[in-house]
């Protein structure tokens, strides 16, 4: 049995009573350009964040180029003010503590506008560099899930309001609203709770890029996910009306299962050493006009429901509350 | 005081050279101080009863103290890092500041609103991959244009583990051990070297790929404490944090880390000292004592006092009044470890509890003042008027035993304002502490040597 705690997350802190409530289904996609993070790239990533932001791109996926894509994010953030920031980055050889830790402090910093692109390593220098073997195609799936299940688990072990302040009876945090992670995967074990308080969203999108799907695996990008990235390319030279054609084209195939829904049109092939500001203000128009898209992200908003998501109340599972060492204290004296 | 008044007498007396080198043949003060700001996070050093309390998570709370560290000059920006929630008998302690987001997350974003101070991220060895972290403190770096700095820990205990895929893998002695050869491996990764690393621990292959930073790479700081932490600390580290509250017992660590820094083959200056310390101000002495007993009480709650005997009696002491002595009931030594995530040893609980009922009947002290005694600030060397800390810091550089300070606001965003508006105004006109940037490195504005 579990029991919701419902906290107004599809607005950010300090939003004004009335705004608008997300589109749960229906939902356009958000347009996203895609940041390879190179380190040639370092004097001119501000600039071209904002530039995008500018140009009415509401999300941008950081695709590891060198620098750790988690970091790159979260130094766009204070830098930005509306956009959706995703890391594309490896669920498999990494901590899975470390990884939830890092995505909810990039959710924290960006007041609710972070992200995670699933990607499930499998070049061969992966594995190596932490010391492990390298997993089978069917391992790694399964490690994927395993992996997600275990952020979303620790995402959630704090409860909104956790952090009480609470000065007449001298308590700053309430361990009745903490839970354990208690997470036994396949290949780790995660204890929890998160070491950091619950973020903006509870629960960051999490997507899965089109290329990534043969790696994560069926189950985790139809069912597990919460939406698919459509990736459209645009380096031959990009046209509103074909790549408008092929938004329309993906959105009436429908979704094979709950978690692969668009909700991410991403603009690949981008020259971003070139000046791509003109030609992405000139596409995102032109899609908006067309219905194609969602219109420019609201910095009041979170990205759940930018992307169309319900807001995700905490779950509390009274079997891992946290305080049951006293509880049981308590029953046996 | 100026840089040609004579030392105090207790100063003077603990120079054993000349001006030059006085407290030790090889060693010779720079006469300059550094400050570093300890973003704790946790534990009971910062006030969280207060209305001006901020958010212990908010974007806007680090700005905010990372903005006036740097209109101070300060060199560093420093985080905390604890990979499990601390617990007391068996619960995730509920009477101190609690959750933080990931140091080296938040750093990124604070980069990309500063201009000079260091960014340093305190970050495990035992229960990261060498690989993996070295890379994401390169990033930092790079986006900081040469900031990052790595303040380097261990851990042993499994219960941390249970967090982890390794689980608690390392024995206590072997930690030290493990933590250089992470560490070297780490330097391979930023150098661009090819890693082929076969340990006890892990084996590694893998090759760096990033450009160096302005700085070559990120500067390492170790708390440095014991022995065997010293030794690592002076054959690795470029800063030492550990806290010496006294001039006597700061004088006593340089002595003992020049040594053993000379005896790893390193420059004697190669090692930086800025004690961790928590300053307590105000315009007159009466006025920081005050002070200083009203942070403590903030500091330390009844609640926590019981919670604090708690740990070493091993067993439920709600029963008790806090203003009443201290319980006059044995330890139960065998619940030890009530307190997780906090360092304590539980050995000797039977003598210990004895030695502290002992020691609160004599000064006639309660629960509470006995354990706001021990946990909560104190005066010392760094309370006072402004003149005072002022002064005594300059002694401090002029005999070398420092290189500065890593300073704990006790309050949280505006901990540092009175450090920043009315101390650090008093050692610029001393001339003991910089009034811009030297550079817009970390090692620059530490004046460490280029690697």
């Amino acid at each position: 049995m579990s029991t919701t705690v419902s906290s107004d997350e599809t607005t950010r802190p300090g939003t004004a009573p009335g705004t608008a409530p997300a589109t749960e289904d229906g939902a356009l996609p958000v347009l996203a350009v895609d940041l390879v993070t190179a380190p040639s790239l370092l004097g001119s990533l501000a600039s071209l964040a904002r530039g995008l932001e500018e140009a009415g791109v509401g999300a941008l996926t950081l695709s590891d180029g060198g620098l750790h894509p988690i970091h790159v994010a979260a130094h766009l953030a204070p830098l930005t003010r509306a956009v959706g920031l995703l890391p594309r980055t490896d669920a498999i050889y990494v901590e899975p503590f470390h990884l939830a830790t890092q995505l909810m402090s990039l959710d924290h910093l960006s007041h609710g506008r972070a992200g995670w692109l699933l990607q499930a390593e499998t070049d061969p220098s992966a594995p190596v560099a932490v010391g492990r073997e390298v997993l089978g195609l069917e391992a790694t799936a399964r490690e994927a899930a395993d992996v997600l299940a275990a952020a979303r688990a620790l995402w959630d072990t704090w409860a909104p309001d956790a952090v009480v302040r609470d000065v007449e009876r001298g308590v700053y945090v309430d361990a009745s609203r903490l839970q354990y992670a208690d997470v036994e995967a396949e290949t780790f074990s995660v204890r929890g709770p998160a070491i950091t308080p619950r973020s903006p969203q509870g629960l960051l999108p999490v997507l899965v890029a089109d290329t990534d799907r043969a790696a994560v695996g069926e189950e985790v990008a139809t069912s597990h996910a919460d939406g698919r990235v459509l990736d459209l390319d645009v380096s031959p030279g990009a046209r509103a009306k074909e790549l408008g054609a092929r938004i329309a084209e993906a959105i009436e195939e429908g979704p094979t299962g709950e978690g692969d829904r668009v909700r991410l049109v991403r603009l690949v092939g981008l020259d971003l050493e070139a000046d791509p500001l003109g030609t992405v203000s000139q596409l995102a128009a032109e899609l908006r006009a067309r219905d194609l898209i969602s219109p420019t992200p609201n910095p009041r908003r979170t990205l759940r429901a930018q992307l169309g998501l319900a807001p995700a109340p905490f779950q509390l599972d009274p079997a891992r509350r946290a305080d049951r060492a006293r509880l049981t204290r308590e029953e046996s004296a | 005081m100026t840089a040609t008044t004579p030392l105090s007498e207790e100063a003077a007396a603990l120079a054993t050279g000349p001006a030059e080198h006085p407290l030790h043949p090889a060693h010779t003060p720079t006469g300059q101080l550094s400050f570093g700001a300890f973003f704790q996070g946790v534990n009971s050093s910062t006030i969280w009863r207060l209305p001006e309390s901020g958010d212990q998570v908010a974007w806007e709370s680090f700005e905010s103290l990372v903005r006036t560290a740097e209109r101070g000059v300060f060199s560093a920006f420093f985080l905390g890092e604890g990979l499990r929630l601390r617990e007391h008998r068996g619960v995730p302690f509920e009477l101190d500041v609690a959750g933080r987001p990931d140091a080296q997350t938040l750093l990124a974003a604070l980069a990309g609103v500063t201009e000079n101070i260091g960014l340093v991220a305190t970050q495990n060895t035992t229960y990261n991959d060498p690989v993996d972290l070295a890379r994401r403190l390169q990033t930092l770096d790079l986006l900081s244009g040469g900031r990052a700095g790595w303040n380097v820990v261990t851990t042993d205990n499994a219960w941390t583990g249970e967090n982890f895929r390794r689980g608690g893998y390392l024995d206590h002695a072997d930690r030290y051990l493990h933590a250089e050869a992470f560490v070297q491996v780490a330097q391979q990764i930023w150098r661009g070297e090819p890693v082929s690393h076969d340990g006890a621990h892990y084996s590694v292959r893998g090759q760096g790929d990033l450009p160096r930073s302005a700085q070559g790479e990120p500067v390492l700081f170790q708390a440095g404490a014991s022995p065997a932490g010293q030794d690592f600390a002076a054959r690795t580290a470029d800063v030492i944090f550990s806290p010496h509250g006294t001039i006597d017992s700061a004088v006593e660590f340089r002595r003992s880390i020049v040594e053993r820094t000379v005896a790893a083959g390193r420059d004697p200056g190669a090692v930086k000292i800025l004690p961790g310390a928590e300053i307590i101000l105000a315009p007159t002495e009466a006025e920081a004592e005050e002070k200083v007993r009203w942070v403590r009480d903030l500091q330390i709650g009844p609640e926590q006092a019981i919670a604090l005997l708690e740990q070493y009696w091993g067993r439920d002491l709600s029963g008790f009044d806090p203003d009443g002595p201290l319980p006059d009931v044995p330890p139960e030594v065998a619940e030890s470890g009530v307190t997780r995530g906090a360092g304590f040893q539980f050995a000797k609980a039977e003598e210990l509890t004895r030695a502290w009922r002992e020691e609160a009947a004599e000064k006639g002290q309660s629960i509470l003042e006995f354990a706001r005694g021990r946990a909560g600030a104190r005066r010392g060397t760094f309370t006072g008027s402004y003149d005072q800390v002022a002064d005594r810091l300059v002694e401090f550089a002029r005999l070398g035993a420092i290189d500065g300070l890593n300073i704990t606001p006790w309050l949280i965003p505006s901990g540092l304002d009175d450090i920043v508006d009315h101390l650090i105004p008093r050692l610029q006109e001393r001339g003991v502490y910089p009034s811009e940037y030297a550079g817009t490195t970390l090692r620059e504005n530490l004046g460490l040597q280029p690697v």
